[in-house]
């Protein structure tokens, strides 16, 4: 299975702004623990899994970023991403549109795998469609 | 005569007896009881903050007997503990006792640390469906609990953006004590 959320370089960015629609960013600190290991892993589970076209096709953006690496402090900063940060944001024909932050919700439910696959592809496919 | 002393004598021996029995049960007990509070709720002394022996019971919040609103913090983490667990905690420990120090006297806001690979926690951590680190604010009034989860925003701001964090949580608070 091509698994493309698992390349080496942690972050899938189509450059596609007119076939965007969704954008999921992930920061996490540079020490990190496992919860917040596990909301990544399962992130790029559910989006390897279930949205493999559209990241193909830039309509869904992955970005996993240390939020203290000194190349990611304005992303870091508009997000309000200080810690682990699990975020969504919205386009239309390159325009940026709202953002959702998840953070609480993501670890709510990390500990719940199933849970959370079934409700991030909830609110993936709410936003893309 | 000689009889007289040897009954006193057994008597004596008796009572020493019966007193060492007694000793060693009642301070079984406290071993007990203080064994049984350590393992399942951590105390914190920050700023000579600390919660009182009988407020903790393991499993159960703690029951606090006011006709004001009582608010419960729970922070709970694993045996190894990351930065930003630590982080959580820290900084809950300093809103407090910053901001809400006569309520932490009074009783109205109590904090319970709590390891949840503990086996004597578990059923505390499965009613908040706490399985790693998490920050719960509970507020109990009139027999009824509402909750706040604060982990997302703990593990968000504590570590690199204390203030806000602080912000946060004294408002969930302020409110909570409403």
């Amino acid at each position: 299975m091509n698994v493309l959320g698992q390349k080496e370089n942690d972050t899938i960015i189509s450059n596609n702004p007119q076939n965007l629609k969704l954008k999921v960013l992930y920061f996490h600190l540079t020490n990190r623990c496992n919860t917040c290991r596990s909301i990544e892993k399962l992130v790029r589970e559910t989006i390897d899994s279930n949205f493999t076209e559209q990241l193909k096709n830039g309509v869904v953006d992955l970005y996993i970023l240390n939020c203290e690496l000194p190349e990611n402090t304005a992303l870091a900063q508009k997000y309000d991403a200080y810690g682990a940060t699990l975020a969504i944001t919205a386009y239309s024909l390159g325009k940026e549109g709202k953002t959702e932050d998840l953070s609480n919700w993501a670890f709510q439910k990390a500990y719940s795998p199933e849970i959370f696959k079934r409700e991030l592809i909830e609110k993936i496919n709410d936003k893309i469609k | 005569m000689k009889d007289k002393n040897s009954i006193i004598m057994l008597l004596f021996a008796f009572a020493v007896l019966l007193l060492a029995g007694c000793n060693s049960g009642s301070k079984q007990t406290e071993d007990a009881l203080i064994t049984d509070s350590v393992s399942t709720v951590e105390t914190t002394c920050n700023g000579g903050t600390s919660l009182s022996e009988d407020s903790v019971s393991g499993a159960v919040a703690p029951e606090v007997k006011t006709e004001l609103p009582v608010v419960y913090i729970y922070n709970f983490h694993v045996t190894n503990r990351c930065a930003s667990c630590i982080a959580i905690e820290d900084a809950t420990a300093k809103t407090l006792n910053t901001y809400f120090a006569p309520e932490l006297k009074q009783g109205r806001i109590k904090r319970l640390v709590i390891n949840v690979d503990d086996d004597a926690n578990k059923k505390i951590s499965e009613k908040y469906q706490a399985f790693g680190s998490g920050l719960f604010i509970t507020r109990s009034y009139k027999g009824k609990e509402t909750t706040t989860d604060l982990t997302g925003d703990g593990f968000k701001f504590a570590r690199n953006k204390e203030d806000r964090f602080i912000e946060i949580l004294k408002s969930k608070i302020t409110e909570y004590l409403k």
